[in-house]
């Protein structure tokens, strides 16, 4: 839908007569998911969707439904109707909040033309040539190549209006031997045959490295964290704890700690060219460049419109990605600086063990070396780590420059360089 | 409702397909969130919408759309067949051995006593609030938070096979929590009411009042409890504790795809490898796990799979010997098995089926035996209770569990509460070391809403359940510093 028909459709929409105010989302979805395993194409999924979210206010009462049909105006006006009419019966919430009636210019930041282009049949192909890959190295692959186009729309009964088109791609794919394993990804908005098979390379080469892996006994040590485990790792702390009411009603670590954050700078921004994302929220809220942490220091935490009212702040919406700013070392110059230490590919199944710590736990996988005097020795076996994101912010010794990461949301992350990280147990 | 799922089928036959299959969807979902005393968000949801699945010269083929009538009908089985072909540029060696199944005509409808959908919105706020009132009253709770949310599934499926089955599944889901706050930390406790396929009969206020003033007392004695030792102990699980252990590390471990490498990219592969079947050592004699989609009330209850298999009931654990997988058609044959275990769900009408965890859950002990007799037999142990942090490996070998309050066991008593406890283990030593359940008196199911698998990521749901089960010398470990 471009930005004309979400106009006609938004405007439509409020001209049904009502007896409050009206917020309007739009979300409309085409993505192919091409997913292989064993150098054959085992799924191959196309999902379309367009919603219709309305939003009633009444004064403090507020209430919303979704639905996916758009050109039933009879259907929509019944769900108007229907949806004041529950609204009515909403006990009262303090925090409900006015539209913004804000009119947003978009640049449209997170669409790429070819990707806009790109069709069913290349990402076959492009799969096909992953898989073609992983024949002839006799390594089994398997992974998923998914191409994502997008658009969300807002528009509000107070005259808010915003729209954009916005793309997504993720492959990541999966080298497996006999007695290990290895990863790589490709993230952004944009993917070509070229790419799919450096991404494909880099993965084989991994698990070539990765074949029999001896025990290291878990131990602190200095480790090298690859983008993707960086990138996992913050953006959990991130949702656990970088809220500014939870921190100023004490219910966040950040009410509780007085220490450092390291050096690093952490902050969000629709326009990054490395990985950009949409730019405004679903409560037609603009979404601009904001710092969260600045060189260590940290700055105002997200902030919710009745939040920011209420304790005389600015709105600073939760973003939509994450850039952690790097030193510009190069990962190979990371691993030579490193007497003894470990390198990390990627980490999984990270969760939270002690949110007032923010103490987290996870394993690592598909590429674990060991790394002595300046050197990639041998893979490892992969490891459990129990570690606070806190500690490990004041125990980054370097790090390189950050790129694109984040299967589940766009982040661009360097890799770092972290001393004393504590790993706890094997995998056997 | 069949006529155009029957002409999808058809059209597919027409081109050619070995198998095709349409399911129609509509799904009605509503959630209401509360927090401390103001509903939060009240959000009802309306999607509709059909999925065509065709397997053409042994490729996959699959699209979807929200428009139910005759010209989309034959769009989207163009697109799927066009799927198909750009999946046919990497065919899988030796093609796609799908399981035979019979024609299946089935209705389905789950319990439903009290139509959620029907309750008013008054009704639902009253649980709610009333709830975090108590929570509140409690100085130390400095936020009391809680929701209900139901979903209604009605679904149609066809296949050239000659299939036709409806079912019509509607399931509850509620959860209340209170977070505390003290000079120098924060701690949360929560309450599952037991989520389920049944309508608002589930919930009373009278539980979530009696329930809010247990946790909010619970969650202030976190606040000063001390740090969990650490070394190797006797623990005890309640059934929702275990619940999760169960899910995580003899569900996923015993999916059939898994185990083949369909899930290396995602969630990883499985420890459990075929040959394994019937004579591993997964357990325990203690240890029985039995998966059944016939089990009145369970989440992965819904009479027939997405591949049109019935549900069953079979042993995948049985005496700590590992049986077999759960599995779909395409899979079946891995295991040597003639048939499907009926265990292929999606998620959604634009999702295609994948293999999912059944209901599954821990027999109790065929002793009579209360919880006060399994912990008597504990000179210094942990009793963990509720969900916590849960991470486990790729393999489902190595696990770390945390409990939403745990308590010290001394010289066979539940003692004082600890904080930051973490119960770390490899799936086989820890099933091995379970000495003994609490009877059937004591068990409970336990319902599980979010189980993330597949690549895009489909959430599916199922229940588990356990009595309060004892296990021998597990190493603990603490989430939080000295």
């Amino acid at each position: 839908m471009n930005r004309k028909q979400a106009q006609e459709l938004i405007a439509n929409i409020l001209e049904i007569p009502r007896e409050g105010e009206l917020r309007i989302q739009v979300n409309g979805v085409n993505r192919l998911g091409t997913r292989f395993n064993d150098c054959a194409i085992s799924q191959n999924v196309l999902r379309q969707q367009t919603t219709l979210t309305l939003v009633a206010r009444l004064e403090q009462k507020q209430t919303s439904v979704t639905i996916n049909t758009l050109d039933d105006r009879e259907l929509i006006k019944t769900n108007i109707e229907s949806l004041f009419a529950t609204c009515r019966h909403m006990p009262d919430d303090e925090e409900v909040m006015p539209a913004t009636g804000e009119v947003i210019d978009i640049d449209e930041h997170a669409f790429c033309s070819t990707t806009d282009a790109t069709k069913i049949e290349d990402i076959g192909a492009w799969a096909a040539l992953a898989c073609q890959a992983g024949t002839k190295a006799k390594i089994d692959l398997a992974g998923l190549l998914e191409v994502g186009k997008m658009f969300t729309a807002y528009g509000d009964s107070n005259g808010g209006f915003a729209h954009e088109r916005h793309h997504r791609i993720d492959y990541h794919v999966t080298a497996s031997g006999a007695h290990g394993s290895g990863w790589a990804e490709h993230q952004g908005v944009s993917i070509d045959a070229d790419e799919v098979l450096t991404s494909t390379q880099r993965a084989i080469n991994k698990c070539a490295r990765a074949q029999n892996p001896g025990l290291f006994k878990p131990r602190p040590i200095t480790v090298i964290l690859e983008p993707q485990a960086v990138g996992d790792l913050l953006s959990m702390a991130f949702w656990y704890g970088f809220d500014q009411r939870a921190k100023d009603e004490g219910r966040s670590v950040f009410s509780h700690y007085d220490g450092d954050f390291g050096n690093l700078s952490l902050f969000s921004d629709p326009a990054s060219t490395i990985n950009p994302s949409l730019s405004f929220t679903e409560e037609g809220i603009a979404l601009g460049k904001s710092m969260w942490l600045d060189q260590g220091e940290m700055q105002q935490l997200a902030t919710n419109k009745y939040w920011a009212h209420k304790q005389d702040l600015t709105v600073k919406p939760s973003p939509r990605n994450l850039i952690l700013s790097g030193a510009g070392t190069t990962l190979d110059d990371l691993v030579e600086s490193t007497q003894d230490g470990i390198l990390v590919t990627r980490f999984w199944y990270i969760r939270a063990t002690d949110p007032g710590t923010l103490g987290f736990t996870g394993m690592t996988r598909d590429g674990t070396y060991r790394i002595k005097n300046g050197k990639v020795t041998n893979p490892v076996v992969e490891m459990r780590w129990n570690e606070s994101v806190l500690r490990l912010l004041n125990n980054v010794v370097d790090s390189s420059e950050p790129i694109a990461t984040g299967e589940f949301f766009p982040m661009a992350m360097p890799a770092l360089k972290v001393e004393n990280f504590r790993f706890s147990s094997l995998s056997e | 409702m069949y006529d155009l799922l029957k002409m999808a089928c058809d059209l597919a036959r027409h081109e050619g397909c070995q198998f095709a299959d349409a399911r129609y969807l509509s799904i009605r979902k509503q959630r209401v969130t509360s927090r401390d005393q103001a509903i939060s968000s009240g959000s009802e949801s309306d999607d509709r919408g059909f999925g065509v699945r065709v397997l053409f010269q042994d490729a996959w083929g699959f699209a979807s759309s929200p428009n139910y009538n005759a010209d989309e009908v034959v769009k989207v089985v163009a697109l799927a067949l066009r799927i198909a072909r750009a999946s046919a540029l990497a065919p899988r060696a030796g093609g796609i051995n799908w399981a035979p199944e019979a024609a299946l005509r089935l209705e389905f409808k789950s319990d439903c006593r009290q139509e959620p959908f029907e309750v008013s919105l008054e009704d639902k706020a009253d649980l709610l609030i009333s709830a975090n009132e108590v929570m509140l009253r409690n100085k130390t709770i400095k936020r009391a938070q809680g929701f209900l949310s139901f979903k209604r599934v009605q679904r149609w499926y066809v296949n050239t096979e000659g299939s036709e089955c409806h079912s019509d599944v509607t399931t509850s889901e509620s959860m209340i929590w209170a977070v505390a706050v003290g000079q120098d930390d924060f701690q949360t406790r929560h309450w599952q009411a037991p989520a389920s396929n049944r309508g608002f009969e589930s919930y009373s206020k009278q539980d979530f009042v009696e329930q809010a003033e247990r946790i909010a007392a619970e969650a202030e004695q976190k606040l000063t409890a001390r740090l969990a030792p650490e070394g190797d102990f006797d623990i005890v699980t309640d059934s929702e504790n275990l619940s999760l252990t169960i899910h995580e590390s003899v569900g996923h471990a015993t999916e059939l795809d898994r185990v083949m490498g369909y899930e290396v990219s995602m969630a990883g592969a499985s420890f459990v490898s075929r040959d394994k079947m019937g004579n591993f050592q997964y357990g325990s004699d203690q240890v029985t796990l039995i998966a059944d989609n016939t089990l009145e009330h369970g989440l992965a209850t819904q009479g027939f799979d997405d591949d049109g298999v019935p549900g069953q009931r079979w042993e995948i654990v049985k005496d700590g010997i590992f049986q077999t997988y759960s599995s779909g058609r395409e899979f079946a044959h891995y295991a040597d098995e003639d048939r499907s275990r009926g265990s292929c769900r999606a998620d959604h009408w634009s999702s295609i089926p994948i293999v999912r965890i059944p209901n599954l859950f821990l027999a109790p002990g065929k002793k009579a035996l209360s919880p006060d007799e399994l912990i008597g037999d504990i000179e210094h142990g942990l009793y963990f209770e509720g969900m916590d942090s849960f991470s486990i490996d790729q393999w489902r070998l190595n696990f770390q569990f945390g409990g939403n309050a745990v308590w010290e066991i001394k010289n066979g008593r539940k003692t004082g509460m600890l904080k930051a406890a973490l119960y770390q283990s490899s799936t086989p030593y820890f099933w091995n070391a379970c000495d003994a359940s609490c009877d059937e008196r004591f068990w409970k199911p336990h319902g599980v809403t979010t189980c993330g698998k597949g690549d895009p990521m489909q959430v599916a749901q199922m229940t588990h359940g356990a009595a309060p089960t004892r296990f021998r010398k597990i190493r603990i470990c603490r989430g939080r510093d000295s």
